[in-house]
């Protein structure tokens, strides 16, 4: 039988909400089209996430288990990845797409001689064909991009799908993995982690993400007052990460990160198409801005036409008082 | 120290645009240098002034991308190679992978540079696909480049912080536009531009044959469509208290997100 194979990314200890949405989609994909669904993980120790992963319904799980999957060095991804497509032989491979898949997709794609189609907002089996949408021209419009090679690799954005939990028990196989460091041509030297980083924006749940409205120290204040209110983590839209207020680690947006949190808050943020690329998958949309011709409402659930100085502290006052509730 | 930096000529990704029977309509046929592309040349310029050596550019592309050449060249970039097809529209990541591969076979460089992704189709892959044709270490999403004792110093944005890896020579790196602030031309660098060599050469040049091309592409575009927008919600004006508590029961009772 013909197989779907997709990559599980973990960090922390635990899978990637972003790597459950493409397992929970391929499940359902896999069954419309009487196909294998098989996942990789490649991980300091691999079995620690077998018991979440059957929560998704996986046939088979590779665990993959080496030391240098503990640094973010791509080239030993790339390796240890290529094993496992050669030993699963699927006809579809599917990321998250992130940071680190970026980096390794297109590599892959080449040594298997396989097509490769990035970052998709959907995609679908027809026949012979995977069919994806996906945007381009500073996604302003969706291309319909398909190809009909023997094995293609997908990397599918966050907040595209829904989680859906299809529990089962999978053939689980250890595969050993011999990766000769003195080999390699790359190095990491350092990972510098800014303050920004303590809760991973691709991966949360609540962020409140600030733009050019916020001004100064004063705005950036209480943007981080509201995002410790709700624990959320704090983004920025471009206008704020190059005037140096915000680090540009926590852009968001069509050059920067692609968020799909449950609630997001764009504060003081006009909601230019490039800003909205990052965001529009997020679930509840509240939007806070003077001006109420901004773009922005247009993508809001709920939107609050005032002054961001006067609203965020009403706000996270009301907040803290409901979570200590 | 010598620098390849593959560019690309995109269409002017600002300009308004529209989709009339699944192709795409803009107002403007203006085709521009890259902003990843620009980020990359400038990144390569920074580095050659600090330790010698030039820069080379690098485009596949019509007869029209000459003057996004041109542009590169008037930045400081030392000269051009134009790898002459006029029509690009089939060809894919793999495709522009395999001709780059083909060039830089025959080139010497101690890196190769090109941006993280192109403006118009945002795919990210050339990069990768090439380092893998040419064996060479590689690193995305640059942010930082510095050179010592022979290696690359790559501070790459990576999905939780920021990640130093050192690369050795020769290796290839995709830049972000988060990297620099790339250079206007100057008057005088127009003028220079003008002098500098640009080599052109064909797909036969480098031992491709033109009925390869399209099958080195293994994507096809089928057309284009309108991004879905969003349900209609709700827009409060007035007070900042009775929004706030208007808000804060919706997120509560309807949206139930806290």
């Amino acid at each position: 039988m013909s197989k779907i194979l997709v990559h599980v990314a973990t960090a922390d200890g635990k899978i990637k909400r972003s790597s459950l949405e493409v397992l929970s989609y391929c499940r359902k994909l896999a069954d419309d089209n009487g196909l294998g669904l098989e996942a990789a993980v490649l991980d300091i120790d691999p079995s620690r996430y077998t018991d979440a992963l059957n929560t998704y319904g996986p046939d088979k799980i590779y665990n993959l288990k080496h030391p240098i999957f503990s640094n973010h060095l791509s080239s030993p991804v790339i390796d240890a990845f290529s094993l496992l497509v050669e030993k699963s032989s699927p006809r579809l491979v599917a990321f998250a797409s992130t940071e680190s898949t970026k980096e390794v997709m297109g590599a892959l794609a080449a040594r298997h001689n396989a097509a490769a189609i990035p970052d998709v907002a959907s995609f679908t089996l027809n026949g012979n064909s995977v069919d994806a949408e996906r945007p381009v021209m500073a996604a302003k419009v969706l291309s319909k991009t398909s190809s009909s090679s023997d094995l293609v690799f997908v990397s599918v954005r966050s907040g595209s799908y829904d989680t859906a939990e299809k529990p089962g028990t999978a053939e689980v196989e250890e595969v050993a993995f011999d990766f000769d460091e003195a080999g390699l041509k790359s190095v990491l030297k350092e990972v510098i982690s800014s303050a920004g980083d303590k809760v991973d924006l691709s991966e949360a749940e609540v962020v409140v993400a600030a733009g050019r409205g916020i001004k100064d120290e004063e705005g950036r204040k209480l943007i981080e007052d509201l995002a410790n209110s709700l624990g959320a983590a704090v983004g920025a839209s471009r206008a704020v990460t190059e005037s140096g207020l915000f680090p540009a680690t926590l852009q968001i947006g069509q050059t920067g990160k692609v968020v799909s949190p449950q609630l997001y808050f764009a504060v003081g943020i006009s909601g230019a198409i490039q800003h909205v690329a990052g965001m529009a998958n997020s679930k509840v949309i509240v939007a806070i801005n003077k001006d109420p011709d901004a773009p922005i409402f247009q993508y809001a659930t709920y939107g609050l036409v005032g002054d961001l100085f006067k609203i965020l502290p009403l706000l996270t006052e009301q907040i803290k008082q409901v979570k200590a509730g | 120290m010598n620098l390849s930096v593959c560019i690309k000529q995109v269409p002017d990704v600002s300009a308004p645009i529209s989709i009339k029977e699944g192709t795409l309509s803009q107002d403007t046929d203006r085709m521009v240098l890259d902003a990843y592309s620009a980020s990359a040349v400038e990144e390569a310029l920074v580095l050659t002034e600090k330790h010698g050596g030039e820069v080379q550019v690098v485009l596949v592309g019509p007869e029209k991308a000459k003057e996004t050449i041109r542009k590169a060249l008037a930045m400081g970039a030392a000269s051009g190679v134009h790898i002459l097809i006029e029509d690009i529209s089939g060809l894919d990541s793999s495709a522009f992978a395999e001709i780059l591969a083909a060039w830089h076979k025959k080139a010497s460089f101690d890196a190769i540079l090109t941006g993280k992704q192109s403006q118009d189709t945002d795919a990210g892959l050339t990069g990768s696909m090439l380092a893998w044709n040419l064996e060479l270490p590689f690193a995305a999403n640059a942010v930082g480049l510095q050179f010592e004792n022979d290696s690359f110093i790559v501070k790459r944005q990576g999905d939780s912080g920021q990640e130093m890896v050192e690369l050795k020579s020769p290796c290839l790196i995709t830049c972000s536009n988060d990297m620099n602030d790339p250079r206007i031309p100057s008057l005088k660098g127009i003028m220079q531009s003008k002098r500098k060599t640009v080599e052109t050469v064909t797909p036969a040049d480098l031992g491709i044959e033109a009925s390869a091309l399209n099958s080195d592409s293994k994507t096809e575009r089928k057309g284009f469509k309108e991004v879905p927008g969003r349900e209609p919600g709700k827009k409060f004006e007035g007070e900042a208290d009775e929004m706030v508590s208007n808000l804060m029961n919706l997120l509560e009772n309807e949206a139930k997100v806290l």
